[in-house]
């Protein structure tokens, strides 16, 4: 069968809504697009451990401490169920998990913009949780029906442990939003800190060539924009519930268009931070990836050795 | 030379969780690990944060031996009602008929009769799609 016929076949599996496996025959650019996606979802899940694990120590409680090291281990594993998928894609251009990690380090993977930004009060702890895993878990559940079966396999399981996170969230704001002027106002600070990165999150409303490909191979099924008025209809109601204001003077709905209409986020600023890794945490946090990878080596090789001299006796 | 090892050295496993006694091992996703006892410890780590479990198995990749996904090893080109609880749907009717005071055999003949007709229709029918199928094929 020549390539051409393959690909058309494959495309009509695709039209018809059937679910790819890792062993069916694809095209190399659908393999392509799916490692460039999932491992960045992977990355983002690991990286985003890191404003949070910061508040660890930090916490105003136990219960809160609790609760929070709960999230950041899901996040952590959420990243290591991820790479799995990836590995398997990337297993015939001869990539491993420890080439998957060091790209962090090496520039290689981009992540989510919000996790290069700096939660510097308890109250940016808990809007990640709410706001910031809110606007996660819209992109992920819009995910759950794209064509590659492993990836929505994975993704059943993690969007069910991220409404735990999202109540976790909700639950300090809510508590700080009851609280005294003084923590009302460190919320409302730190929704005027996050507004623009979680406008920026869900991508350009340009539709661009990838994720037009993206579209036809139905790995993704919403465009960004779909996605970023779906996040404003929920959240902007529940932001005006606890009495915030959105830092966005132009902000309102169009009744005719059916749509919100807000200023854009500076696409130039933040794009730079994802592509140049550039933004005010990247680099610390980026670091200490490498430290945690490169100064755990001893021990998988230790592990290695171990399972190599059993096998040998 | 490092990195290589590593590469070649850790193992996917896949995982399976027993949730209850009373429940099969179900697969749930798989881990890499330098052995497999590593690979339970990740395995619980990855899959076990919440869900209660009273047993955990990983497989070696390797040792899982698949049916093809492409190709017509999972056909159901027959009718296979008569395998199925679904299939005897009559059965109340015709309990109900005997059941009647003055059972009426007439009515009961016109029924199996009427049955039979139909069989008749489903099964020339069935031969015609596969005949159809067949001459797709060739």
């Amino acid at each position: 069968m020549s390539l051409d016929e393959r690909h058309a076949r494959f495309m009509e599996r695709i039209r018809r809504g059937e679910k790819i496996e890792v062993t069916d025959w694809m095209p190399d650019e659908y393999r392509r697009l799916l490692i460039k996606l999932i491992h960045m979802h992977g990355i983002s899940e690991v990286m985003g451990v890191y404003p949070e694990k910061e508040w660890v120590p930090r916490s105003p409680n136990l219960r809160r401490k609790l609760s929070l090291m709960a999230k950041v281990q899901d996040e952590m594993g959420h990243g290591q169920l991820l790479l799995r998928v990836v590995e398997d894609l990337a297993e015939p251009l001869g990539k491993s998990r420890e080439d998957l990690v060091t790209d962090i380090f090496l520039s290689r993977v981009k992540f989510h913009n919000v996790f290069h930004m700096d939660a510097e009060t308890w109250a940016d702890a808990g809007l990640i949780g709410w706001l910031v895993d809110g606007a996660a878990i819209i992109n992920q559940v819009s995910l759950l029906e794209t064509s590659y079966a492993p990836y929505a396999r994975v993704l059943k399981r993690i969007c069910a442990e991220e409404s735990f996170h999202m109540q976790h969230g909700e639950n300090i704001i809510l508590a700080l939003a009851m609280g005294t002027q003084k923590q009302r106002d460190m919320l409302q600070d730190a929704l005027n800190r996050w507004w623009e990165s979680l406008l920026f999150f869900f991508g350009p409303p340009q539709v661009t060539d990838a994720a037009r490909r993206m579209l036809e191979y139905r790995i993704r099924v919403k465009t960004n924009e779909e996605l970023r008025q779906q996040f404003l209809d929920k959240y902007i109601p529940q932001i005006r519930a606890i009495g915030l204001k959105v830092p966005d003077p132009e902000l309102h709905y169009d009744e005719r268009k059916q749509r919100w209409v807000y200023t854009p986020p500076d696409w130039e600023k933040f794009s730079r931070i994802v592509r140049k890794n550039c933004g005010p945490k990247s680099q610390e946090r980026i670091q200490l990836r490498r430290q945690a990878h490169e100064g755990q080596r001893w021990v998988r090789e230790a592990m290695l050795r171990s399972a190599q001299a059993s096998a040998a006796v | 030379m490092e990195k290589r090892e590593e590469k070649r050295a850790f193992g996917v496993y896949e995982v399976f969780v027993q949730k209850t006694a009373l429940d099969h091992h179900r697969h749930v996703g798989s881990v890499v690990a330098p052995s497999p006892d590593v690979a339970l410890i990740t395995a619980r780590e990855n899959f076990l944060r919440r869900d209660p479990a009273v047993n955990l198995w990983v497989v070696p990749r390797d040792a899982i031996y698949a049916a093809p996904r492409e190709g017509d090893f999972f056909a159901r080109e027959l009718d296979r009602r008569y395998r199925e609880v679904s299939g005897y749907s009559e059965n109340g009717r015709l309990w109900k008929m005997f059941k009647e005071e003055n059972p009426d055999f007439e009515e009961m003949i016109r029924y199996f009769e009427a049955k039979e007709a139909e069989r008749r229709r489903s099964l020339l029918i069935s031969e015609g799609e596969q005949e159809s199928r067949g001459s797709r094929r060739s």
